[in-house]
């Protein structure tokens, strides 16, 4: 995982709960030495072990850090790289344009992005089938990070998870339902 | 300022801010060095490809000036060769009417015995009879393979375009039809024939050859789908910024990249044995070459050949 992700999970609980709270949790933890630098990468475990130690702090469940974490990480992400938003004018064209515009332009920018794999198939006018391919299995990122982007975009979505990598499937489907 | 904020924070933040400008200005040199590093890698796969080219356009010129000598001094030996072979014919008539008279003879009591004795057994013990009828094939032969290295001779010539060329206002579209309609009975019922012609401006040049180039090709191209299943040959012509396009693709066996680097070699062949003479593609690269031309080959194993003759439309002749 790109330290740019440990960062802004610094940036979120110390927005929430303070700056003491994220050097406690460092400090009780961890593997690493907390320090993250944008461009390096580091173990998935680290982040994962770093989100318990938050749902443990907070005493909220798990879903709902991860889930506000990854809409937070959407919106700090699109601060940082307002170009990428500007083209694709609704969430549907930034959604098929991960792929072929978002993941050209983190290639040029990092030599092993370790990116997932999306295909789109469009059944109907009003949804969007992801088809979502990774080894590392962050589909609830990838879930969370379309909720961004739904906000970003003012769209209301309806997100259905249908098939799982975490239930045996080789790719996960992420059936975005967009609502009038 | 006042004493509730805590300096240590606004530090912090400070710093934040000053890595996150830090971080920009990095992903914005990565992104230019990304990019320059694309450029750099197609430049280079460009100057590989170009360095290529040229070393078979300068293999091919070597071969060529090789070619010329080996022709002229074969050409001078040979030319008395064949004069000498005509006179050897005219020789042999002369000695087998003489041979036909002296058997005449022997059968007549015009000669004296001993005289016949003696000439019948010169005939005898030199064979002469058999001597006579095995001359004409031998004579025969050896003008064939005369020929042979004649035509060989000739297109080794033709590779190294030593030979004046008549040039002459030409539509090559007429020409590539003509072409094909000689072919037509080796093409019919053997392949599907694709034309896909659009008019051409007249360009001077050699015609004569340029039809030899277009036989040559459409032949290989037939002959690369003997064993391909819809065999189809698609021949197409057009014309584009003053340069004549002419193209013909096979759906037959293709060529290995190894085939691909030398068949302008003259004598290479991948046909068998007494089959092919190996000059036919190295005659084309020369007629092509010399009229300011190019042949641009694409091939994949077992998926098939385009051929494509690059020409510039000439409207004024160079002398």
């Amino acid at each position: 995982m790109k330290g740019v992700i440990f960062n802004v999970l610094e940036e979120m609980v110390e927005e929430h709960c303070g700056m003491a709270v994220w050097n406690e949790i460092l400090n009780e933890d961890l593997s690493g030495d907390g320090i993250y630098t944008a461009g390096e990468s580091y173990p998935d475990e680290q982040l994962f072990s770093l989100v318990e130690a938050v749902c443990a702090r907070t005493k909220l469940p798990m879903e709902k850090v991860v889930g506000d974490f990854v809409e937070f990480l959407f919106a700090q992400l699109a601060a940082r790289h307002p170009v990428f938003l500007e083209n694709p004018t609704d969430l549907k064209s930034f959604l098929k344009s991960i792929d072929s515009v978002i993941h050209v332009e983190v290639r040029k920018l990092y030599d092993n992005p370790n990116l997932p794999e999306f295909e789109y198939d469009e059944p109907d006018p009003d949804i969007l089938v992801m088809h979502y391919r990774s080894p590392r299995k962050l589909c609830v990122l990838a879930e969370g990070l379309i909720r961004g982007a739904a906000a970003h975009y003012k769209t209301s979505v309806e997100i259905s998870h249908p098939i799982c990598m975490h239930k045996g499937a080789d790719r996960c489907d992420l059936h975005v339902r967009f609502l009038p | 300022m006042s004493d509730d904020v805590n300096p240590y924070q606004q530090a912090h933040a400070r710093e934040k801010a000053a890595r996150l400008k830090a971080e920009m200005l990095l992903e914005d040199k990565s992104r230019k060095l990304y990019l320059q590093k694309q450029k750099l890698e197609e430049s280079y796969a460009r100057l590989r490809q170009q360095e290529s080219a040229m070393l078979q356009n300068e293999k091919l010129a070597t071969l060529g000036t090789l070619s010329a000598g080996i022709a002229h001094e074969i050409n001078n030996p040979l030319a008395f060769v064949l004069s000498n072979m005509e006179s050897l014919n005219n020789y042999t008539l002369s000695f087998q009417k003489l041979l036909r008279l002296n058997q005449v003879l022997l059968q007549t009591d015009q000669v004296p015995e001993d005289t016949r004795n003696s000439l019948a057994k010169l005939i005898d013990e030199e064979d002469l009879s058999f001597v006579s009828e095995d001359i004409s094939e031998l004579l025969k032969d050896t003008g064939d393979g005369l020929c042979r290295v004649r035509d060989i001779i000739n297109n080794l010539r033709s590779f190294s375009r030593t030979q004046n060329t008549d040039q002459v206002e030409t539509d090559l579209l007429a020409g590539l039809k003509s072409t094909l309609k000689l072919l037509d009975s080796e093409l019919k019922g053997n392949v599907d024939l694709q034309l896909s012609l659009h008019e051409l401006p007249k360009t001077i040049c050699n015609p004569n050859e340029l039809n030899q180039v277009f036989l040559n090709l459409v032949i290989n191209a037939k002959q690369a789908t003997e064993n391909a299943k819809d065999a189809t040959v698609i021949i197409s012509s057009r014309c584009k910024n003053d340069t004549i396009f002419i193209r013909i693709q096979d759906n037959g066996c293709g060529m290995s990249d190894d085939v691909k680097k030398q068949i302008f070699v003259p004598f290479f062949t991948t046909k068998p044995v007494g089959k092919g003479t190996g000059m036919g593609m190295a005659v084309a690269y020369g007629i092509i070459a010399d009229h300011q031309g190019k042949i641009v080959v694409q091939s994949k194993e077992g998926v098939g050949t385009i051929f494509e003759i690059q020409l510039p439309v000439v409207t004024e002749t160079l002398t």
